[in-house]
């Protein structure tokens, strides 16, 4: 019966493998932040869509330094007339830009509808006259020179508030030789809006491409070079540092464990044999997570990194436990029943995650729970078809005599190793540290000299910030508008009484078509309007006839039709619109982002709501605090029920109340240490933590499950000790590496699980053996 | 090739024999550290049936510091001190822009500004200068050369004797055009 398997094991593992494979090279990684997400919350929903692809997370700042000063002008104005034809760009700015031809004509046509100022006394002869006279003295003023050009056909100057409102939203930067400067002119300073949001992590890098690709076309010759940063900037450097970051610690430490696999069994074939089962556990997690979710969260790759850890242990187990005079398959014949109980408490433990609202617990469940029966599955069952029946590490996996003085129990040392662990407890309890990141920056895996460039060009900018805002959802773009509207004439009561600086949005570039309509009301007929305009004339020194092209400009804007969102197409009016104001799978949603904001609780509890529309304060700051605070609330609560599992699974498993505590009270008093340690280092507990102690709770209970295992000699117990060793000797080596990263997220697991893992080798050998004597 | 030549050695002398008084009467106006004066300034405008008249004061400080302030019809001041440019203007109130920042408004300060600091590079950084006559009585047209600039302003002619400026013609495209005549106090 052995000859079947021995065929057909390989050729299924090897199909497997394949399929794995295909399917997670070709599910996407993202970076967003919906894994925090609870389903069926719409001010989360919106607050996430905003983070996720809001018109902030879509800007790219850039800085060009080196070179002259006009060197660096030049290259600015190079760089923008390069980048502007592409299609990726919704918006290039440098400070160099004049409104096309086009857009002005544009605006100058729909002047009456778009502008603020319009209102039946602006038409009035008092109106008008008050206008004539203050365009008369413009032209008077040296500046006179650029304003006359509109006088005839706009004298009471809708055109210039319309560009003075499209100027606005953005504080400008200083300007040297026509272009944005930074402060000091160091540095020159271009905006550039995508098309894509700024998580959407392959678009971006193409438009990271296509920016140094221009700008080595426009400024290669000057010796200016360019730097780069922006949400979406930000995120494929981090996932290229993350990813870079990874690849070198785990393949450095990867060379590490090798090492010691070497030395210690002597033999190559452990080296391949030991790496089937962690390919096998990250293959089958990988392509899990993909067919169920569709994508793989950039947490849930770094996850996989603290799962290795686990699976490199189960073919430890089989190599050090190899003895003469019984096969491969006999050896894990007897392993079989610990083993199933390491594997079954690390999966169940995580199935407590697999049914939740949250889809990034749910996508670390499922990772897992692949990931360690596929690991699993290999170690008992492909493994011993690839070696011959007898095949022993080469060198003696036995370890001295000192192992049985090291094995003694100690039941003094374990009763004072627990008190240690319950006054520990007990010193926490009463000191409450804090004890946890609600920073969502802090969890960021940007690097910190990143994050240093991208303040510095946002503050040279005057780039918004990811701050405070008004969502507003309706069902169709005029509700929304209208909606836009009223909350905006709150936001203006406010801003007068000293309540925030100011605020944007759609309705103040495109108003709805009921307040257009108003507009249009309120101008006068021809003969009125004429009659009125002679009046004004009376005694100021303008041509008769001068101002026939504001006579029929009003006619033709009464009889036209209102501006309508459809036909603002890809003007400037239209793009700046279109960010503030899209279409989504809710309906429509209007953004109001806010500046200088005072008491936001005030202006949240004072927030009208509009008819047929729903207006949320969204402080985007504390809500995705709150949400990483909510989220890890549920992790916890996910995590307690999955210790339950495990609590219960290892008294099922072992079938007696004294060698299943001896299991676990180990890993119990190693997470409190170790969560003790890492307060007492200074770390605040971030979700990679959690999701590392998730992991030592996995290591630990293995520890403690071998430990307490029933041996039937001092050899066998020997051999467990000599293959925990290895296996806490290879844990703490790549680990201990990760900890070293500057990453804090690899720095985090590294720093867990390394520390986890001693502290479960440690509590296992000093308090699992004393447990079980008790029972001889 | 023969006819660049050709008019290279026709214009030649000409051009230095023009060059040579510019710089004269550069350093003649570089040599002057302050100017206190009243101006009279008459616009000629096609929109408009009569000119418009200005009068007010206009203070000069060397090099970068020049100040027009309207007093007829109505209080206007604009003051150029360096890269900055202060207006205050009863409407608006009081507004400062970088004239960095302005490619169409930074040569008109210029052409007083720097005519008057005999800073020649200035002016050739922002104008084609032809000059005529001598230090005793002179002329200087400046054509803008930025495209920004030359959209509103076809050229601006300084007339002079020694380090005095008599008066500045403002040619405005369209044919409006404007004349501001000095009165040294």
């Amino acid at each position: 019966m052995n000859f079947a398997p021995r065929r057909w094991i390989p050729l299924l593992w090897l199909l497997a493998v394949l399929a794995s494979g295909w399917i997670a090279w070709t599910t996407p990684v993202v970076a967003d932040l919906t894994l925090f997400a609870p389903r069926a919350d719409p001010a989360a929903e919106l607050l996430l869509e905003q983070l996720r692809s809001g018109p902030t997370t879509r800007l790219i700042l850039l800085g060009l330094d080196g070179g002259s000063e006009a060197d660096r002008a030049a290259a600015s104005r190079r760089l923008a007339e390069r980048l502007r034809p592409d299609p990726a760009f919704a918006r290039v700015v440098n400070g160099a830009e004049t409104l096309p031809d086009a857009d002005l004509q544009a605006l100058l046509a729909q002047r009456y509808w778009l502008s603020p100022a319009v209102a039946p006394e602006r038409f009035t002869a008092g109106g008008l006259r008050a206008a004539l006279q203050q365009r008369l003295a413009e032209l008077q003023s040296p500046l006179g020179v650029f304003q006359k050009r509109w006088l005839a056909e706009d004298p009471t100057g809708e055109l210039l508030s319309l560009l003075r409102l499209l100027q606005g939203g953005l504080r400008e930067p200083a300007k040297r030789l026509g272009v944005w400067f930074s402060p000091d002119g160091a540095r020159a300073l271009l905006l550039v809006e995508t098309r894509a949001s700024g998580y959407d992590l392959k678009a971006q890098r193409a438009v990271v491409a296509a920016i140094r690709q221009a700008f080595a076309g426009a400024g290669a010759a000057t010796g200016v070079s360019l730097t780069l940063s922006g949400p979406g900037v930000l995120a494929t450097l981090s996932e290229d540092r993350v990813r870079a970051q990874a690849e070198w610690l785990s393949g450095l430490s990867l060379a590490a464990v090798a090492l010691l696999l070497l030395a210690v069994y002597g033999s190559a074939r452990t080296l391949w044999l030991g790496a089937l089962p962690m390919l096998s556990a990250l293959l089958a997690g990988a392509a899990a997570v993909g067919l169920l979710f569709g994508q793989l969260y950039l947490i849930t790759l770094a996850f996989s990194v603290t799962l290795l850890g686990e699976t490199l242990d189960y073919p430890t187990y089989l190599f050090s436990h190899r003895r003469a005079g019984e096969t491969v398959e006999e050896t894990l014949r007897q392993l079989w029943p610990t083993l199933r109980l390491c594997a079954a408490t690390t999966a169940l433990g995580c199935l407590a995650m697999l049914d939740s609202g949250f889809p990034g617990l749910g996508q670390l469940g499922v990772f897992t729970v692949a990931g360690v029966i596929a690991a699993m599955a290999t170690t008992r069952w492909l493994l011993p078809v690839l070696v011959p029946p007898h095949w022993r590490p080469p060198r003696p996996t036995v370890v001295g005599d000192w192992a049985d003085k090291l094995l003694r129990p100690r039941p003094r040392l374990a009763l004072a190793f627990g008190g240690l662990g319950v006054l520990l407890l007990i010193g926490l309890l009463a000191k409450a540290p804090p004890l946890w990141e609600n920073d969502l920056a802090a969890l960021s895996p940007v690097p910190r000299e990143l994050l240093r460039v991208d303040q510095a060009l946002r503050g040279a900018l005057g780039a918004p910030e990811v701050g405070h805002l008004i969502a507003i959802t309706a069902p169709d773009a005029e509700t929304a508008l209208r909606a836009s509207e009223s909350v905006g004439a709150y936001l203006e009561r406010q801003r007068q009484a000293g309540m925030l600086a100011g605020y944007d949005g759609a309705m103040r570039y495109l108003p709805s078509l009921a307040t257009q309509r108003q507009r249009q009301a309120a101008l006068p007929e021809a003969e009125t309007l004429a009659a009125n305009l002679d009046i004004a004339l009376e005694g100021l020194p303008f041509k008769p006839g001068l101002f026939a092209p504001f006579l029929d400009a009003i006619a033709a804007a009464r009889a036209a039709s209102p501006l309508r969102l459809e036909e603002v197409g890809e003007s400037v009016l239209g793009v700046r619109v279109r960010s503030l104001l899209s279409v989504g799978a809710r309906g429509w949603t209007a953004l109001l982002p806010l500046s200088g904001v005072r008491d936001a609780r005030a202006l949240a509890a004072g927030l009208p709501q509009p008819d047929n529309a729903r207006a949320y304060y969204l402080d985007l700051r504390a809500e995705t605090n709150r949400l990483v605070a909510e989220f890890r609330a549920a992790a916890l609560w996910r995590l307690a029920w999955g210790s339950a599992l495990i609590v219960a699974v290892v008294g099922w498993g072992l079938r007696a109340w004294r060698p299943a505590v001896a299991a676990l009270l180990p890993v119990l008093l190693a997470l409190l240490f170790t969560v003790a340690t890492l307060l007492a280092l200074g770390e605040r507990l971030s979700l990679f933590h959690l999701v590392s102690l998730l992991l030592v709770l996995g290591i630990g209970v293995d520890y403690g499950l071998f430990f307490s295992r029933p041996a039937a000699d001092a050899d066998l117990r020997r051999r467990t000790l000599h293959a925990l060793m290895v296996c806490c000797a290879s844990a703490l080596i790549v680990f201990a590496m990760l900890s070293t990263s500057a990453l804090p997220a690899l720095r985090a697991i590294g720093l867990t699980v390394s520390l986890g893992a001693a502290a479960s080798f440690i509590a296992a050998l000093i308090v699992a053996r004393p447990l079980l004597n008790r029972l001889d | 090739m023969k006819r660049w030549l050709a008019a290279l050695l026709l214009c030649g002398p000409l051009a230095g024999f023009g060059q040579e008084s510019l710089d004269q009467v550069m350093r003649l106006l570089a040599a002057v550290p302050a100017v206190e004066g009243d101006f009279r300034e008459e616009k000629h405008l096609a929109a408009l049936r009569e000119p418009l008249v200005a009068t007010g004061r206009l203070y000069y400080r060397a090099p970068g510091f020049l100040r027009k302030q309207t007093l007829f019809p109505q209080a206007e001041d604009y003051e150029a001190d360096g890269d900055w440019l202060t207006v205050e203007t009863p409407a608006a109130g009081r507004r400062q822009f970088d004239l960095n920042g302005y490619p169409q408004l930074r040569p008109l300060v210029e052409a007083i500004r720097a005519t008057q600091a005999g800073d020649r590079k200035t002016l050739e950084r922002f104008y084609r200068l032809e000059f005529e006559g001598a230090p005793a009585s002179w002329s200087l047209r400046l054509t803008p050369l930025a495209p920004e600039a030359a959209r509103y302003v076809t050229a601006i002619v300084l007339r002079g004797q020694e380090a005095r400026i008599a008066s500045v013609e403002t040619l405005e495209a369209g044919g409006d055009r404007g004349v501001l005549t000095l009165t040294p106090r």
